[in-house]
Parts: C-alpha cells; sequence; structure tokens
C-alpha cells in the first residue's frame, strides 16, 4: 500500500532468500523481466507457477475527451498488460481477511436506522424498546388476519395498533430534537416521554372501552380509513394454491416438454411441471408421444412464481431425480441440485430415500 | 508461455539447471508475495509494481436467497506496469500460439 519496499531491498531479500550473492540475484531479476516481456510479445502471456500470469488484453477503439480542452477525441485500439494472481498468493494476500463469509441480511428495513440507540437518557432508551416493541409486534397482528379471511376481532386489533405506530415516529423525531439540542435538559425531555406514554396509553385504554361493546364493523368504517384499505387489500390476495388449473394441450411432431415450456408457460425450465403433471403418459421424461394430450398448468407470471409454483417445480425435479437415478445415475445429482434451486426446503425433506452423495452434491452447490 | 518455457529459457540466460533455476523463482516468488502479504508494494524495474488493495466490505442482492449478502472485506494484488512495458507492447499484434 502506502509502504513500499525499493529493487535493492528485493534484490538482498531474495539472494537472501536462495543463498547466493546480491549481483547474480539482480542479473536473475533482470532476466527474468526480459523474458516477461518477451514472452508477452511472443505469445500475449506469460504464467509464472504460484505466483500468476501477466497477459496482452486488446482494448478495443473508444471515444474519450481530452480533459484540458474537452474536446472529444478518439482513444485507438491498444493493448494493456494485465496481471492476474494465481490462487496461492490470492489467498496469501487475503490472509488477513480469510474465513470471513458473506452473511445474509434478512430485514432490510430502514426503520432499524430511525430507531438508533440513544446513548444518553434512559426514559429514552426506554422508549426506543418500547420502539421496537411495537413495531415488531405489528406485522404479528397483520399475520394472522391475512389469512383468515373475515373476522370481527382482528380488524380492531390492527386499528389499534396503528396510530401507536404513526405517532412513535413523531416521538423519536422529538428525541433526535431534544439530543442535537445540547442545551435541554435530559430530566425534562424524559419527563415529556413519559407524559407522552401515559397519553398515549391512555387514549388506548379509553378507546378500547368503547369499543368493544359496538359491533366493530360499522365502527372502524366509518373512524379509521387504513386498515379498510389494508382489508381490501387482503382480501384480494390469492388463496392457499393447492392444485393447478390446468387445461390440455395436444403436441405436435417435434415438440418436447421443454419447448412446450417455453411457449406454453414462459420459461422452459419450468418442464418439470409438466413431466409431474403428466407421469400416467410419461414414463421417460425424454420422450412425449406426439399427438397426445397433455395437461398443462396456467401460471401467471413465469418470472416470479408463487410458493405453490415453486414446490411444484422442485418436486417436478425430484421425480426427475428419480427417473434419472434408475436409468442415468451419472447425471442425476443435477436434478437433485435443481431440486434445492427451487425450494431448499424440500431438500432438507426429501419425499423419498435420496443417495448421500447426490445431496452432497446437491447442498454443495 | 507456459511456466516450463520460462524456466527453459531463463535456464539457458543463465546458465544455471533448470532445477536450479526453477528453485531460484520459486524463492523470488516466495518474497515478492510475502512482502505484498505485509501489505508493501514492491516494483520491480522494467517490469511495473505490485501492490495490493482492500475491497471494503459491500452489499449485494443475491438472487437466489432473495435478500441482501454482507460481503466481507478482501484484499487482492494490483499490478500497474511499467512505462516502458506498456509502450513495448501497445501496438503489436499477438498471434495465438
Amino acid at each position: 500500500m502506502s509502504e513500499k519496499i525499493t529493487f535493492k531491498e528485493l534484490v538482498e531479500l531474495i539472494a537472501k532468500q536462495s543463498q547466493q550473492s546480491q549481483s547474480s540475484a539482480n542479473s536473475f531479476i533482470t532476466e527474468l523481466v526480459q523474458i516477461i516481456e518477451s514472452g508477452l510479445k511472443s505469445s500475449g502471456s506469460v504464467s509464472i507457477s504460484g505466483f500468476g500470469k501477466f497477459e496482452l488484453r486488446w482494448m478495443n477503439e473508444r471515444k474519450g475527451t481530452n480533459p484540458q480542452t474537452g474536446q472529444e477525441i478518439t482513444i485507438p485500439g491498444q493493448n494493456k498488460v494485465v496481471f492476474k494472481p494465481y490462487k496461492a498468493l490470492r489467498e496469501d494476500i487475503n490472509a488477513p481477511y480469510a474465513g470471513l463469509k458473506p452473511r445474509i441480511i434478512r430485514d432490510q428495513v430502514e426503520e432499524s436506522e430511525a430507531v438508533a440507540p440513544n446513548p444518553a437518557a434512559k426514559s429514552e432508551k426506554k422508549e426506543s424498546i418500547d420502539d421496537l416493541l411495537i413495531e415488531r409486534e405489528n406485522p404479528h397482528f397483520v399475520k394472522p388476519f391475512t389469512k383468515e379471511t373475515k373476522s370481527t376481532k382482528k380488524p380492531e386489533q390492527t386499528k389499534e395498533k396503528r396510530p401507536v405506530a404513526a405517532k412513535i415516529p413523531g416521538e423519536s423525531r422529538m428525541a433526535e430534537e431534544v439530543q442535537k439540542s445540547g442545551s435541554f435538559k435530559w430530566s425534562y425531555a424524559a419527563a415529556l416521554m413519559i407524559v407522552l406514554i401515559a397519553f398515549i396509553l391512555l387514549f388506548f385504554m379509553l378507546q378500547r372501552d368503547t369499543e368493544t361493546p359496538e359491533v366493530p364493523a360499522t365502527v372502524h368504517m366509518e373512524q379509521v380509513e387504513p386498515p379498510v384499505a389494508d382489508e381490501t387489500d387482503v382480501v384480494a390476495e390469492p388463496r392457499e394454491q393447492t392444485e393447478f388449473e390446468t387445461e390440455s394441450f395436444s403436441v405436435e411432431p417435434g415438440q418436447s416438454l421443454w419447448t412446450i415450456a417455453e411457449n406454453q408457460l414462459g420459461n422452459p425450465y419450468l418442464w418439470p411441471i409438466l413431466y409431474n403433471l403428466n407421469r400416467d403418459l410419461l414414463i421417460n421424461p425424454n420422450q412425449l408421444p406426439a399427438a397426445s394430450e397433455i395437461q398443462i398448468p396456467t401460471i401467471s407470471d413465469p418470472e416470479n412464481l408463487n410458493e405453490f409454483e415453486r414446490e411444484q417445480t422442485a418436486l417436478g425435479y425430484f421425480s426427475l431425480y428419480e427417473w434419472n437415478r434408475e436409468n442415468n445415475p451419472e447425471e442425476a445429482r443435477y436434478f437433485l441440485w435443481a431440486v434445492g434451486v427451487f425450494s431448499p426446503e424440500l431438500l432438507d425433506e426429501p419425499p423419498s430415500e435420496v443417495e448421500p452423495d447426490d445431496l452432497a452434491f446437491a447442498l454443495s452447490r | 508461455m507456459k511456466y516450463k518455457e520460462l524456466i527453459d529459457r531463463l535456464s539457458e540466460k543463465t546458465g544455471d539447471s533448470k532445477i536450479k533455476t526453477r528453485e531460484i523463482l520459486q524463492d523470488a516468488v516466495d518474497v515478492l508475495s510475502e512482502q505484498l502479504s505485509q501489505g508493501k508494494g514492491v516494483s520491480v524495474p522494467d517490469l511495473g509494481t505490485f501492490s495490493t488493495k482492500v475491497n471494503p466490505e459491500k452489499k449485494v442482492y443475491n438472487p437466489h436467497y432473495e435478500a441482501y449478502l454482507m460481503v466481507p472485506p478482501k484484499r487482492t494484488v494490483e499490478f500497474n506496469p511499467s512505462t516502458n512495458l506498456k509502450e513495448e507492447v501497445k501496438y503489436l499484434k499477438i498471434n495465438d500460439e
């Protein structure tokens, strides 16, 4: 990096390492450099075992601007020398960072930034915890609601939570302001927070008291609008799918499951679904009798499969795996790997016995 | 040019045996990579400068997991060819092997 060793130091080190005089080490390096240069000229690449490979790369002619005059110029095509380090060198260099693995960030929410930890006042900390609690709770309460289509109690709960969520940002904003203006006394801020919390709690207690006896449906219709909008959204969501809507399709000569999947489903990689749906007709997935009638499912968005479609695709690949294990054991593992691509869960609990070797292969990808 | 060819030509020039040449070259490589892994740059006259660079940790989207991944920092080698070498090969036509 910023530190550099001179050529002289390098020669000294090499001479010491290989137990020879400095002058011979020096001439060795000079010869080496000359050979690298002539090698680049003659064949365009020079490789040094354990170190890396020098290569010439042709850069095409391109447009550029002269940074001084702003004039447009054409930069002619030319060779560039690139050095590609080999694995041994790469690992040596990267040693301080070795063993670090990429980690998955599941919840990429901005809220986590809004609720940045406030190191100062105690009450504020409590506030931020409250904040977190409520925000975590929120989706939790909405979820059961999404599954059941309509129940009278649940809307009420979501409605109750909503105002809280709406209020909290205001509070944390205030907390930030308090933090910014250093003159503000922390005790005041703390007191204010507590009062606010008390108010909010009181507000909800009262609301709950007044609401529960009434028929909730009418109340929340007129009082709070967002939940209503939410409700329609939720109802519109598709129910758990358990079966494909299929239509029959007559196969023409020259068609394969792959091309049918490509034309009819929009994605050739979904062909295992066809195989799985038409198991009674197809024994060998590679042989499709012409003029036969097969069932094809309707898939709304081949780019964005839903849970069920993915599972079915994975199951299709699994059937293919089973067939190939019997008839083409060498390539069977690739189908098992494809199962994992569409549904990693299915690999964890395969529907029937799989070869441990194949499973290891599928998981290692 | 393959490694074997390189050794052949190098031993011709230096007059050492191929085995000896190979050993010395490996020593040189060891010294270079040791210096580089200490974070030091090494410049070789007429060839260029080797240096290391740390790519900081970054966030990427992985469509397989449908989530963001935090990719850890990584240190890599950089090579900056000398002006001399650059000019020498600039407009060369290479006939592939």
